[in-house]
């Protein structure tokens, strides 16, 4: 198969050389202003076929990303609620977000998420790329084994989390009580649950940020240890003064995609803890979830919905401004 | 005799140099110590790697584990990592708990769909925005990567609502009142997972990287785009095409959001539906849950083991930024 390709290949090649030069150079020099008309007819040809091939997906995306932001912007402006009228209100849904103390509590909570999460993820996932950038068969093993929670789902995930924090059966607090502790109440407690679900999340997302590291740690030329080696700087010295300056983009990128991540929380909180106790747990998209989907304020939930887009959109345009010309790692 | 020990002086003698040329830098350097601090650096690493395998491998022990116990293990309030004895029987009951070939072939039905037309779609968009220089090229690029930030979850209610209220569909009439439109089909599992503009970058920043002189020579043969498309770029983008179907396979099969707000019928639940099931019981039956958790997640971990390559290179791909 691979060698008839090839062959193919190489009769177009040979073909292409015997009339290159007339037709293609001009082509190829994006002279779109020229007045010959082959070339013209040529292009339009082209322009058509691309409109052509591209609509499948465009058909596609219009409608489902493009239609509904527009309907969601559209909505949050208005009462709806599925069914009845669809009234105006004005500005109305915003300023009760305000005011909304589910809403508030929402936005700090992911706040915390985010923050708890990004930091020791960011640190961890580092510290799991240096250990395993090795050779030895043991370092390719447990890399496939930190990237196993990440290809798992968040449900599974959650469901195996769930039975370890259970406060009668789960392992936690049989290990606690084994060694003589108190019990907990975990996910129960107030001011646990929202760290239980922090925790579960750095397990899960460490193997993703282990990946991306990884990568970069492996595009810092040789030469900059072996010239550290030269002058008899230690491997922690030259983790110091070598690899973290090297990997900053790389850094700031995890930081930014993670914490979008985090804001996007969502399974988790509606499988274990249903937003509870006490409200200690609920996150943005789990607002919008409740408003819409149990009491069909669906205006409402669509001002909940473009408050996390722009959050979202300031985080990514942050990425944009402050990641770019950093490092190394700024390949297209 | 001669013959080997002048090599071992020359050996030795190597040695020695060497020797030498590390105790001078150590010397120039007495703080460094190279030799040492090595060892002293490979063994942490190796204590990071070892204590943080266990700590990934814990939860997915005693997930295993428990789907092996009774439930009076569990109930018992001592820790027991191996059950007296492999209750193989949950994997059966924890399937016959609910209608379990139903979800399953719901979940590959979906997610198969989904990929075979992605990597389609997909393939040729960026095949598209690779290499044709088409009027509004730059203009529909950047709407792409605009619809890229979007996350699934801001156009979850509005999405809901249009499903809901597609014309004709679901005993809908043409105004989209009347019925309940596309909830509880398999169209509406499936549209919104291929509307994603992800896929699209990742074959654009494939195909970028073949020669232009490809296309040219395909045309000389009288080739159109769409069959140079078909004839020479899609036997070349196993890798590519690997990537996203495994990337688009995860997202699918483990897609939580979508198919909770779009189904409500007990035909249509997806896998990971009907494993929040178990946990809606009163008692929660924790060893059929944790079997059932481990059926569900069988396929991503057997496809994961075969093409982690590609997953990796996809999820590279997907960090690069523009």
């Amino acid at each position: 198969m691979q060698a008839k390709r090839r062959d193919g290949l190489n009769q177009i090649y040979q073909k292409k050389e015997v009339i290159e030069d007339s037709f293609f150079k001009g082509r190829a020099s994006k002279s779109r202003a020229s007045g010959n008309k082959v070339l013209k007819n040529r292009l339009s040809k082209d322009d058509r076929e691309a409109y052509i091939m591209i609509s499948p997906f465009f058909i596609f995306f219009v409608l489902f990303v493009l239609v509904p932001i527009t309907v969601n912007f559209v909505n949050s402006f208005t009462n709806y609620n599925l069914g009845k009228t669809r009234g105006f209100v004005g500005l109305e849904n915003y300023i009760k977000l305000f005011v909304d103390r589910d809403f508030l509590r929402s936005l700090w909570n992911t706040l915390i998420y985010a923050a708890f999460s990004v930091i020791p993820l960011t640190v961890l996932g580092f510290i799991t790329a240096v250990a395993v950038n090795g050779r030895a068969k043991i370092f390719y093993i447990t890399r496939a084994l930190f990237v196993f929670p990440y290809v798992t789902s968040m449900v599974a995930v959650s469901m195996i989390w769930l039975y370890m924090y259970e406060p009668t059966t789960g392992v936690f607090n049989k290990i606690l009580i084994s060694l003589g502790f108190e019990p907990l109440k975990w996910l129960f407690d107030e001011k646990l649950a929202l760290l239980c679900l922090i925790i579960m999340n750095i397990w899960k997302n460490i193997g993703y940020v282990m990946i991306i590291y990884l990568a970069g740690l492996q595009s810092i030329p040789e030469n900059l240890y072996e010239a550290g080696k030269v002058d008899g700087a230690s491997e922690f010295k030259m983790l110091f003064k070598i690899t973290i300056p090297m990997v900053r983009s790389i850094s700031f990128f995890i930081f930014v995609t993670t914490s979008i991540e985090s804001f996007k929380t969502f399974e988790q909180v509606r499988i274990m803890t249903g937003g509870g106790p006490v409200n200690s747990t609920t996150t943005i998209v789990h607002q919008i979830y409740l408003r819409a989907f149990s009491e069909y304020k669906m205006g409402y939930a669509s001002a909940i919905s473009i408050v996390l887009l722009i959050i979202i959109f300031a985080i990514t345009m942050m990425n944009m401004k402050l990641g770019k010309g950093k490092g190394q790692n700024d390949e297209i | 005799m001669e013959l080997i020990d002048t090599d071992k002086k020359t050996k030795k003698k190597v040695i020695s140099a060497n020797n030498d040329r590390e105790k001078k830098v150590l010397i120039a350097k007495p703080c460094a110590r190279a030799a040492d601090v090595l060892d002293f650096y490979k063994i942490s690493t190796l204590i990071v790697v070892v204590l943080f395998a266990v700590v990934t491998a814990i939860p997915f022990i005693i997930m295993l584990s428990v789907s092996l116990q009774t439930m009076k293990e569990i109930y018992s309030p001592e820790l027991a990592f191996i059950p007296k004895e492999l209750q193989f029987v949950n994997y059966a009951k924890a399937m016959k708990n609910g209608a379990w070939g139903r979800y399953l072939f719901n979940s590959v039905y979906v997610t198969v769909i989904v990929v075979i037309i992605s990597l389609l779609i997909n393939s040729m968009t960026g095949y598209v925005f690779a290499r044709i220089r088409f009027k509004g090229r730059n203009f529909l690029f950047i709407l792409l990567l605009v619809g890229m930030m979007i996350p699934p979850q801001v156009t979850m209610v509005p999405l809901f609502i249009m499903m809901k209220k597609f014309p004709l569909a679901g005993g809908n009439n043409i105004f989209g009142a009347g019925g309940k439109g596309l909830i509880n089909t398999y169209a509406g599992l499936i549209i919104p997972f291929i509307a994603g503009s992800f896929g699209v970058f990742l074959c654009r920043q494939f195909y970028m990287t073949f020669p232009q002189d490809i296309d040219n020579s395909a045309r000389i043969d009288g080739c159109s785009r769409f069959m140079t498309f078909i004839k020479i770029y899609i036997p070349l983008s196993k890798p590519v095409l690997a990537s996203l179907g495994i990337l688009k396979f995860t997202g699918t099969w483990n897609e939580y959001n979508w198919p909770l707000i779009m189904t409500n019928s007990d035909n249509m639940k997806t896998v990971q539906i009907a494993l929040t099931m178990f946990r809606d019981e009163a008692e929660i039956l924790w060893n059929q849950l944790m079997a059932a958790t481990i059926v569900s997640s069988l396929i991503i971990y057997a496809l994961f083991l075969c093409l982690q390559k590609y997953f990796v290179a996809g999820i590279l791909a997907g960090s690069v930024k523009e």
